[in-house]
């Protein structure tokens, strides 16, 4: 039986919590923020490498992002991935999920013949979601999101998903190849196995692309490929807890929640 | 048994009979599980420094264990020798339960460091991925915070008083204080934090803190067995630690100053480290500190495993609640080497442990037992079984208090009089 | 200033180019109805009400995609919600939410009535079906998004999205790309009130479909089935406080359409599950909402709720830790409040409905 190829897209963000805008300029401020790998990634790759102890294979790390990546993807090394292929080139940057789908897709396609594609079912920063059908669409595959559970029939080349849906869940199947998002949080990442940990780290263990390095085409990717801008940047209203005591008979407390619960549902 | 006595037996003609000379059906099972595996043993020597050897599964260890109160059938800490000897690997949820009390250590008449033993077991089990549900999740929030909490490493100085702390300075400060991460995120813990912040200005000592560059000193993981991440988090530290030309560390929970004073290498060869009992111990009998009048109260002491047979201090904290006029000190049941563990050593903090199996739940009787109204700790940890015990028994007026904060109690006046002489 | 140097920028380069431009665009506002066994899901009637409320600021039209199977009666209740057309594809193929099937329909529809802006639930199938579309189309999406504004003079959408754990809002917009799609929350925007006797009509669109162009399949759907608490966005958790009394909590999460939790005491003392147990040494979860009932509010079961969205909680102890942790506080026994809120909720819903 040949060895199943899978790919992990992964990515690392700064820590929400760390983040700012800088009212005046309206920009990010991320500066001092430290970094971590996507928490729903974490969960891809615990997804793929569980896949390969339970039916064999290889599987790889893809990452779209500056050279600073090359710092933190390693860990992905340490829990059992093969080898990473990290996308980084000024021309990728400023891309929303058009063209970074679009990239992503590419880079794929570099790499070759793979069957199975994990996400995160979103980032952490962007939250948007858009990644795993997009690249799915731009490789014209097969996807199934937000999956909690994955199984393989190697007879029928297909994959048996148990997907999340408000209230329930639902079981589809798809054959390969096939883009998969893994749902957050739906299991618990291996630490990182300390016996291959220091060769993890090492630099030949990091293949990185540049555009010219990757069939791409230069209307598709970074700031030019994407359709979407931001036109406005805020502080979100504080996260601190409001600590907002209610009173009243119960009849009145019950209605102030009432109201607040239509809001926040 | 001679072939003519069995054909001397009337046999019952049943399918089932179990002739004499067959070997019982338990051991047949068993059997088949005995599979020694040379390179787990090898393994473990290694890991143990050939700690398990000197067994000779007396069962002293099984019988000093406090699960052995709590459970009809205690942990057979016995059969954990023998399968580390063996060189089996069990991997089951008894390896999970030691709390690292080290009762056993005390009585081990072959002086075997039985707490080791069972780390190096559970380091096997990481090798193996065969660990409890929810320890991965601990190590990842050590590793990409900087606590085993979960909290943002960017609250870690949350808990202090606006200006109330100095970052760390050689040339100005005699000490380093360490927080340690519950102390600075559990909510409970952070009175002792700011208790033991108001004792050390009181007493004038000069001392500054590390703010968010403070780094875990990863008890939490060595406790959950993860030797080899344990070691790059103690050298991470330890490095620090000699950039910022620390001489003196004073240290809040018995947890880090265990790791700092018996895991951590040379660094006790270089830092002079104190748990804070230590040095208020050190401060009331310099007349330092003055502890002025406090309410009367009858106060039992309750040894934290890590500072009392962990590290043999079972004087510092006595001193201390010794100085505070009016507090009448009495012992439980248990004490000195034979304190009873509250039950959240050896990782046991992040696993749960069954209603009716806390071991806090008779320490708190203890201390009821013998008509203690406050019963005082130096351990967050411990803070935390025993108060949860304390509640879950209805003993509403048993309050549990930290060294600091008994002596804070009530001193404001007191300590303000001590700090202007 | 920055917006118009990039707006310069994109100008200067040969930029990805959608499928249709502005220039095409029908000034309609299209929203894809999603329906789940011949019920129509709530966020696409709210975004019929929101999609109204932009449409008549511009005078534009309303039109609602509807996919399925034997599900033309929904097209009354769409027209009665906002819609002034509603464009409805049966095909057996079309039961089941695939996108195989959806994608296909979905993309011809829209190239056939090239709407301006294509709406639709931020919901597992939402999210699936427009984050494929919007690769197809070469469109911009904004995802799950907390509002959206349509301005009269450009004809530009602006979404407003939360990113980085709900710390920063931003306003996205996709100026010159069309159709301008986004997810948007269920429930940011109010359900306007249905009107049976709004006129609107029904346009029966041909799903070109063969059972070779599918290649996924829905096994099966379950619905209500099995603990997950790390997945339920209204949490009702009790403490030592509600003495046992979880029948009381349940009717309230029943009523806000979630689940029940619980802190270690009452676990221990037999009165639910150790599998409902939050906290450090049970379940962490993020809720949208958690109704916290009864807890004092130790550390270690904190933990286990700290990200929740929102956090109610109710004690009769005003010093408890817990208030420390809550955006709403109750100082008040939980045995009354309880039933009294889940009275005005079964209310609220009664005479809503």
């Amino acid at each position: 039986m040949p060895e199943l190829k899978i790919v992990v897209c992964m990515k690392v963000v700064p820590k929400p919590e760390e983040v700012g805008v800088d009212t005046e300029t309206m920009r990010l401020d991320r500066e001092n923020a430290r970094s971590e790998m996507n928490p729903p990634d974490m969960n891809a790759l615990e997804m793929a490498l569980d896949f390969k102890d339970r039916y064999g294979g290889s599987v790889d790390i893809l990452s779209m992002g500056p050279p600073f990546f090359s710092d933190i993807l390693p860990v992905g090394l340490a829990m059992g991935a093969n080898h990473i292929y990290l996308l980084s080139d000024r021309g990728f940057g400023g891309a929303d999920t058009l063209a970074t789908t679009y990239t992503l897709a590419q880079g794929i396609r570099k790499i070759g013949d793979v069957d199975l594609i994990f996400c995160g079912e979103e980032s952490s920063d962007g939250a948007t979601g858009q990644v795993p059908p997009g690249i799915a669409e731009w490789l014209n595959i097969n996807q199934i999101t937000m999956v909690n559970r994955l199984d393989y029939d190697a007879k029928r080349k297909m994959v048996r998903g148990q997907r999340e849906i408000p209230g329930g869940h639902q079981i589809v199947d798809t054959p390969l190849p096939s883009v998969i998002s893994v749902a957050t949080a739906s299991n618990e990442p291996r630490f990182m196995d300390y016996r291959i940990k220091p060769s993890a780290f090492e630099d030949d263990r990091i293949t990185t692309w540049a555009a010219k390095d990757m069939d791409v085409d230069p209307g598709l990717i970074g700031e030019p490929g994407s359709p979407t801008i931001v036109s406005g940047l805020d502080q979100a209203p504080s996260r601190e807890r409001r600590m907002e005591f209610i009173g009243g008979t119960p009849e009145d407390i019950a209605l102030k929640l009432a109201e607040i619960l239509e809001d926040r549902l | 048994m001679s072939d003519k006595v069995i054909d001397e037996i009337e046999l019952p003609a049943d399918e089932t009979r179990v002739l004499m000379t067959d070997p019982p059906q338990s051991e047949t099972v068993e059997l088949e599980a005995l599979v020694l595996d040379d390179e787990l043993w090898d393994q473990l020597i290694e890991l143990t420094g050939g700690a398990a050897a000197p067994c000779y599964q007396c069962g002293v260890c099984t019988a000093t264990c406090p699960w052995g109160t709590v459970r009809e059938e205690p942990l057979s800490v016995r059969t954990m020798m023998r399968q580390a000897q063996l060189g089996l690997f069990d991997g089951n949820e008894d390896l999970w339960l030691c709390t690292a009390c080290k009762q056993c250590e005390v009585y081990c008449p072959r002086g075997v460091p039985i707490a080791d033993v069972f780390r190096a077991l559970r380091q096997l089990a990481w090798e193996r991925q065969q660990v409890l549900e929810g320890l991965p999740n601990v190590l990842w929030s050590v590793y990409w915070n900087n606590n085993p909490l979960f909290q943002p490493p960017s609250q870690r100085t949350a808990w202090a008083d606006n200006g109330q702390l100095h970052d760390f300075d050689p040339a100005e400060h005699e000490f380093l204080l360490y927080v340690g991460c519950t102390a600075s995120y559990d909510r409970r813990a952070q009175n002792v934090a700011r208790s033991v912040v108001k004792l050390l200005n009181a007493s004038g000592v000069k001392y500054g803190t590390l703010g968010e560059g403070e780094p875990c000193c990863g008890e939490a993981v060595l406790s959950m067995g993860h030797s080899p991440y344990f070691e790059e988090l103690a050298a991470k530290a330890t490095s620090i630690f000699q950039e910022q030309k620390v001489k003196k560390m004073v240290v809040i929970s018995p947890h880090c100053y265990d790791v700092f004073q018996n895991h951590y290498g040379e660094l006790k060869d270089t830092v002079e480290i104190y748990h804070y009992t230590q040095l208020l111990a050190e401060l009331v009998e310099s007349g330092r500190l003055e502890l002025g009048a406090s309410p009367e109260l009858k106060a039992t002491f309750h040894d934290p495993c890590l500072l009392g047979r962990g590290n043999n201090e079972y004087e510092a904290p006595r001193k201390v609640i010794g100085a505070i006029p009016s507090i009448e000190l009495v012992e439980m049941e248990h004490t000195g080497i034979d304190s009873l563990c509250c039950g959240g050593g050896g990782g046991r903090m992040w696993m749960e442990t069954e209603a009716g199996e806390r071991f806090s739940d008779l320490r708190v009787q203890e201390a009821v037992d013998i008509g203690a109204e406050v019963v005082v700790t130096a351990c967050p940890s411990c803070i935390a079984c025993l108060e949860d015990s304390a509640k879950a028994q209805g003993l509403k007026d048993l309050r549990v208090l930290d060294v600091a904060e008994l002596a804070v109690l009530g001193q404001d006046g007191a300590l303000v009089e001590a700090a202007n002489d | 200033m920055a917006r118009m140097a990039l707006l310069w920028k994109r100008l200067m380069t040969e930029n990805v180019k959608s499928l249709f431009g502005v220039d095409d665009e029908a000034k309609a506002i299209w929203v894809f109805l999603e329906q789940m066994g011949g019920s129509l899901e709530g966020v696409g009637l709210e975004l019929l009400a929101q999609g109204r409320r932009m449409a008549d600021d511009v005078g534009w039209q309303v039109v609602a995609l509807l996919l399925g199977d034997q599900i033309g009666h929904l097209a009354k209740e769409a027209i009665a919600y906002g819609a002034d057309e509603v464009w409805l594809a049966e095909h057996s193929l079309l039961k089941d939410y695939t996108v195989d099937a959806y994608g296909g329909v979905v993309c011809d529809a829209l190239m056939k009535g090239k709407p301006s802006v294509f709406l639709a639930g931020a919901t597992p199938n939402g999210r699936d079906l427009l984050g494929r579309l919007a690769v197809r189309m070469r469109a911009g999406l904004t995802a799950d998004c907390t509002d959206l504004r349509l301005i009269a003079d450009t004809g530009v959408v602006i979404s407003e999205v939360t990113g980085f754990g709900g710390g920063i809002l931003a306003l996205i917009e996709a100026p010159t790309h069309r159709p301008q799609m986004s997810t948007v929350r269920p429930g940011v925007f109010p359900l306007g009130e249905p009107d049976a006797s709004r006129g609107g009509h029904v346009i029966d669109f041909q799903a070109l479909l063969s059972e070779d162009m599918l290649q996924t399949e829905v096994v099966e759907t379950v619905v209500g089935a099995g603990v997950d608490l790390t997945q339920v966005e209204a949490l009702v958790i009790g403490g030592r406080g509600i003495d046992g009394n979880f029948d009381m909590l349940r009717e309230l999460a029943d009523a806000l359409g979630g689940d029940i939790g619980a802190t270690r005491p009452p676990v221990d003392d037999g009165y639910i599950k150790r599998e409902r147990q939050i906290g450090q040494t049970g379940v962490v979860c993020r809720p949208k909402v958690a109704i916290v009932c009864g807890v004092s509010g130790a550390f270690h079961f904190v933990v286990g709720i700290q990200d929740a969205d929102t956090v109610i909680a109710i004690n009769t102890d005003p010093e408890a830790p817990m208030f420390e942790f809550a955006d709403y506080c109750i100082v008040g026994d939980a045995a009354e409040i309880v039933p009294a809120l889940t009275r005005a909720l079964t209310l609220e819903r009664v005479l809503s409905a």
